[in-house]
């Protein structure tokens, strides 16, 4: 029965069903085929949406479109082209880093490829990069968002692992970290072999004056993971502080925005909200169903089957994760795959922490792996080039990303130490 | 006409949801800081709020087509198929979320005999939403599959 429940959902994926709707009919198919009352549908739905923590992700979503309503994007592009531009290839450098700063409030990586690729890709192209460079870099960097806090699949990660939200924050600032250095290590030396041009250094004081312009953005990323892990907060408080600020900020010191205005961004959040949460609802009711099928246990028992070697697990998964997150969209991944492996992989010894950082980075590098990575298409979309010229242009970037994902998984204090530096 | 009222309802729905969330989560962090005594309900009614507002905005996120899809595989089919596959999706999706709009009011007639646990209302009152999410996914979907059969 569950192989049928999983066929009509892919069926339903392949035939362009939201995925959300493709997990829905295929819980539908089972609750008919076992003869299961019907209303097991809203209930499980409304039980999976009805979580406090969970209040965060629209909070966060809205703080992040009303900051990029706000004229911030366009302060943070300018932020990092003063500090990076007189770099050889200053521009692809000044995108890693814009990527970098706007992580911390945009959350996902896709929204970062749209806000900052449509600045950035004209802006590159016309002084000469080339466009599947272009398009790459925008595509690459954008997956620094989820692992940066704050990070909406994190989120989602603690809501299932029943972890802390604010010690899996922490736990993904050093590997994004990590993945930024890696990504402009990449984009420096193939500017550099291709002579990619360079701007005059910006004197000390347009520097301070353009970073007195971010500030107050880059405060928000302080607000919230000072308010979350000092205690002050709970994440769901947190986000609607954030949503308060962006808001003050947007309207008073940026002045860009208006009563109007903000009503198109609240109700153009909440749509995105509740696409993620229908998807959470039915997730809820397939998770039920897995488990009632006794899914997690066979999974688990014919992995530790093969091999109980605690690595060669993890690269088990990772190889699953990666292939899942290239035609999956993360959120969706994540709620139908993170509470089956995360029981094999505490089994076999790994720090639930650690592996959820591990699995939010592999189905996040699905975003830019060819040829169906979401990310790689929009980037593609806005600077209107080929998917195969981005995909092509993409493979250096997905190396480091790989490389990343490789040290993240094999140590685990990359992940473990800033957690455990503020426990204690 | 009814196209019209029920954008309207959902959309304002959605506001007012969005605004009283926001609301209450500040006044839960305010009288945590500057009053003696915590308002028991207002984590309860953050959740109340949120979800409806949710519910609201299920519709106009189909509408306004925020939900993910793939379509990788859908592109390389004919027109022709393409035009089937799109009218069958819309027609299991009209189905899927009507059957869940007619249990979201057997629930929420369940819902009448609970009482919630810090506010003074039934339970029906937040399972009405699951009504509103359904019905409202449900008519839009009708909506497109009435437009690709034209």
């Amino acid at each position: 029965m569950i192989g049928l429940i999983i066929f009509i959902f892919l069926i339903g994926l392949v035939l362009r069903f939201p995925i959300a709707f493709a997990l829905g009919l295929a819980c539908l198919v089972y609750v008919l085929s076992e003869g299961i009352p019907l209303i097991v549908l809203p209930m499980k739905m409304y039980s999976g949406i009805d979580v406090f923590v969970l209040l965060s992700i629209p909070g966060f979503i809205l703080a992040g479109n009303l900051m990029n309503h706000g004229g911030l994007t366009a302060k943070i592009i300018s932020f990092c082209n003063h500090l990076l531009g007189h770099i050889r290839g200053g521009l692809s450098l000044a995108n890693i880093g814009a990527s970098m700063l706007f992580a911390g409030i945009s959350g996902t990586a896709v929204s970062d490829t749209a806000s900052i690729g449509s600045v950035m890709i004209p802006a590159m192209k016309k002084e000469g990069y080339d466009e599947g460079f272009s398009c790459a870099v925008t595509a690459a960097s954008s997956t620094v968002g989820p692992i940066i806090p704050p990070s909406v699949p994190m989120i989602i990660a603690a809501t299932l692992g029943g972890l802390s939200v604010g010690k899996l924050f922490l736990a993904g600032a050093v590997p994004g970290f990590l993945l930024g250095i890696g990504l402009s290590a990449v984009a420096y030396y193939i500017s550099v072999k291709r002579n990619y041009p360079k701007h005059e250094r910006s004197t000390l004081t347009q520097i301070f004056k353009s970073f007195v312009e971010t500030f107050w953005s880059l405060l928000m990323t302080f607000i919230i993971l000072y308010g979350i892990i000092g205690g002050i907060f709970t994440p769901t408080e947190a986000s609607i502080i954030a949503v308060l600020y962006a808001y003050v900020i947007g309207q008073f010191v940026y002045k860009k925005l208006s009563f109007r205005k903000v009503q198109v961004v609240i109700l153009d959040s909440m749509k995105t909200s509740a696409s993620l949460m229908v998807l959470v609802g039915f997730a809820n009711l397939f998770g039920w169903i897995l488990i009632t099928e006794r899914l997690p246990q066979l999974v688990s028992s014919e992995i530790l089957g093969f091999t109980t070697n605690k690595y060669l697990v993890l690269l088990l998964i990772n190889l699953l994760l990666i292939f899942v997150g290239t035609f999956m969209e993360t959120i969706a991944a994540l709620l139908i795959l993170f509470p089956i492996l995360l029981k094999v992989a505490v089994t076999v010894g790994v720090d639930p922490i650690h592996f959820s950082v591990i699995a939010v980075l592999n189905l996040i590098i699905g975003l830019t792996t060819p040829p169906v990575g979401v990310c790689l298409f929009v980037a593609s979309s806005i600077g209107k080039t080929s998917i195969a010229k981005v995909s092509k242009a993409s493979l250096p970037f997905l190396a480091v990303s790989l490389i990343v994902l490789a040290l993240v998984t094999l140590i685990p204090q990359i992940s473990l130490f800033l957690p455990g530096l503020f426990a204690e | 006409m009814i196209k019209k009222t029920l954008g309207r309802f959902l959309k304002y729905g959605t506001l007012i949801s969005t605004y009283c969330l926001i609301a209450s989560v500040l006044l839960q962090i305010f009288a945590r800081f500057f009053l003696t005594n915590t308002p028991p309900w207002t984590e309860e009614a953050s959740r109340l709020f949120f979800i409806y507002a949710i519910a609201f905005s299920a519709g106009l996120a189909l509408k306004n087509e925020a939900y993910v899809y793939l379509d990788v595989f859908y592109d390389k089919l004919s027109p022709k198929i393409q035009k089937g596959v799109l009218w069958a999706v819309r027609f299991l999706t009209f189905i899927l979320f009507g059957l869940m709009a007619c249990y979201a009011l057997i629930f929420t007639k369940n819902g009448l005999s609970e009482t919630s646990a810090s506010i003074p209302m039934p339970m029906a009152v937040s399972f009405f939403s699951m009504f509103i999410l359904a019905a409202s996914v449900s008519f839009y979907a009708y909506l497109d599959l009435k437009k690709s059969l034209k």
